[in-house]
């Protein structure tokens, strides 16, 4: 079975860190789902364009804080992110 | 609508009330002119002058069969562009919202815009998340299944409900105006009753 975004976003959560900036690398992240690479670098873009993922230039991945607030609403739908929304005031 | 359905080479298909379908009901008071609309009862669910509604047998009337569109568009002001949205949010995710609008082939101002309004009528629900570098994200997620039902099936009731009420008023302001003015003229006084809305 294929392994979804939401997935990637958990292991993401659970290997990397937004508080602290702790980073883990795609390859990582593919061990331990058991999938393909370049599946889990296209869905870690998608997250990134979700804002809910940061891809460094060296590669390497952590989750962002609006990750990790998504996964703590325990949503077990799909969402549909709007990051171009922005209330810098609040 | 699988009721009893005619074929007219010349024009849309139509459809007849069918008693003998499970897919919705009418019922009729034998005592006074009220009649309901009831879906997946197989009983009267409601009485009338102290007895069971009766069902309506002898409808030979033949309607054009609504169109899903036009019905979401008519009863929520949601286009179709509304409804792909909606059925968007039941699959894999998280999408960003311009995914959606690349995936579906609108603009993003418009995902945006339906994505509000699909909130607006409670078919969606919008959470705010904290963002890094300041502000907030804004999250879209469906309400469940059950929600959902409740909400767009009550919603349309409340149309229904808006336009079986505007026909009751069109056949009274008919027979007020044949009872006041039996020698005038009848369709322009019974538009003008009836001001066509913008919009």
């Amino acid at each position: 079975m294929a392994v979804t975004r939401r997935a990637v976003l958990e292991q993401l959560t659970t290997a990397s860190d937004s508080e602290t900036r702790e980073t883990t690398t795609i390859e990582t992240i593919a061990a331990a789902l058991e999938a393909d690479e370049r599946t889990i670098e296209s869905h870690l873009h998608g997250l990134a364009d979700c804002e809910l993922a940061r891809i460094r230039s060296d590669g390497s991945v952590r989750v962002t804080v609006t990750g990790e607030e998504l996964l703590e609403l325990e949503l077990d739908e799909l969402v549909i992110v709007d990051p171009g929304t922005i209330h810098p005031d609040k | 609508m699988s009721n009893s359905e005619t074929t007219d080479p010349e024009g849309p298909q139509e459809v007849q009330y069918d008693p003998s379908s499970n897919r919705y009901d009418l019922f009729e008071c034998s005592d006074c002119d009220n009649v309901v609309l009831v879906l997946g009862r197989d009983d009267p669910p409601v009485s009338c002058h102290n007895k069971p509604m009766e069902r309506v047998t002898d409808l030979e009337m033949s309607v054009k069969p609504p169109d899903v569109r036009q019905v979401l568009l008519q009863t929520f002001g949601l286009p179709k562009a509304g409804l792909d949205i909606c059925l968007c949010v039941i699959g894999e995710g998280p999408l960003s919202a311009n995914e959606v609008a690349e995936t579906l082939g609108y603009d993003r101002s418009t995902v945006t815009r339906y994505l509000n309004k699909l909130v607006e009528l409670g078919l969606l629900r919008r959470s705010e998340l904290n963002r890094e570098a300041g502000g907030v994200v804004n999250v879209y997620h469906s309400v469940d299944l059950e929600r959902m039902r409740r909400e767009t099936l009550i919603g349309f009731y409340v149309w229904a409900g808006e336009a079986a009420a505007l026909i009751e008023d069109a056949n009274l302001t008919k027979q007020d105006y044949l009872e006041e003015n039996p020698d005038q003229e009848l369709p322009d006084v019974f538009w003008d009753s009836f001001p066509e809305r913008d919009g």
